[in-house]
């Protein structure tokens, strides 16, 4: 609970405001709950609304290539992308679904709905993977 | 919306390139409106069994990730090569 809703919720039980004001107040400071009055910059999850997906890799110490690549997917581009998931033939989804089982996935592509799809883009903003070999890859949303 | 498309070797001149993505747009209408007899055809033979007509959802579904590259980047910086791709 924040400061503020401590502080209104204190003035009520004192007396000092009457329910409705109390309520009115809190509409006004935001119910974290409900999703209004998020943070500014925040989505109504209180998330804040990443626009992009980056990919960097950094060539490390040992790195045989010397390579540095940067690349920055917007989230829009993701989504429509994903969309094109519905053309992938049922003839190949065993192949993939055995190619997710040999990485220790068990998941059948037939069952995948769109809207799995979209919460995984949306759950995309809490990863951050970051490899160190002979090359640095850093996966992070900006 | 531009492309900013920039090529680059060691030892040689580079190669860079700015226009705008309505040409791409305006070519690819062009041979989707060529292609759409084809497509229809191809929905036609495989509503029975195969996607239909599904596959009419292509064309807005490339509109749609044609419309949304707005700031998609790609720096790949080699020894041998430097290349850039970036809608802006």
């Amino acid at each position: 609970m924040n400061e503020e809703r401590r502080k209104i919720l204190d003035m009520l039980a004192q007396g000092k405001i009457t329910a409705e004001e109390a309520e009115k107040l809190l509409d006004a400071v935001g119910d974290p709950g409900s999703g209004t009055g998020a943070a500014p910059g925040t989505d109504a999850a209180g998330r804040r609304p990443w626009k992009y997906l980056r990919v960097q890799v950094d060539p490390g110490p040992n790195s045989e290539s010397g390579d540095r690549v940067n690349i920055r997917v917007p989230f829009k581009l993701i989504r429509a992308g994903l969309k094109f998931a519905a053309f992938i033939p049922r003839e190949a989804h065993a192949k993939v679904n055995q190619a997710f089982k040999e990485k220790g996935m068990d998941i059948d592509l037939a069952r995948i709905t769109p809207q799995d799809l979209e919460e995984i883009v949306s759950n995309l903003d809490d990863m951050t993977v970051e490899v160190d070999g002979k090359d640095t890859v850093r996966i992070f949303c900006e | 919306m531009l492309i900013r498309f920039k090529i680059k070797e060691p030892g040689r001149r580079g190669f860079g390139l700015w226009f705008p993505v309505i040409i791409i747009w305006i070519l690819l209408a062009a041979l989707m409106l060529v292609l759409l007899p084809f497509l229809l055809l191809a929905a036609l033979v495989t509503s029975w069994r195969g996607p239909g007509v599904r596959l009419l959802l292509i064309y807005p579904l490339l509109a749609s990730v044609l419309w949304n590259l707005g700031g998609l980047t790609i720096d790949v910086d080699q020894k041998e090569r430097v290349l850039l791709i970036d809608f802006i």
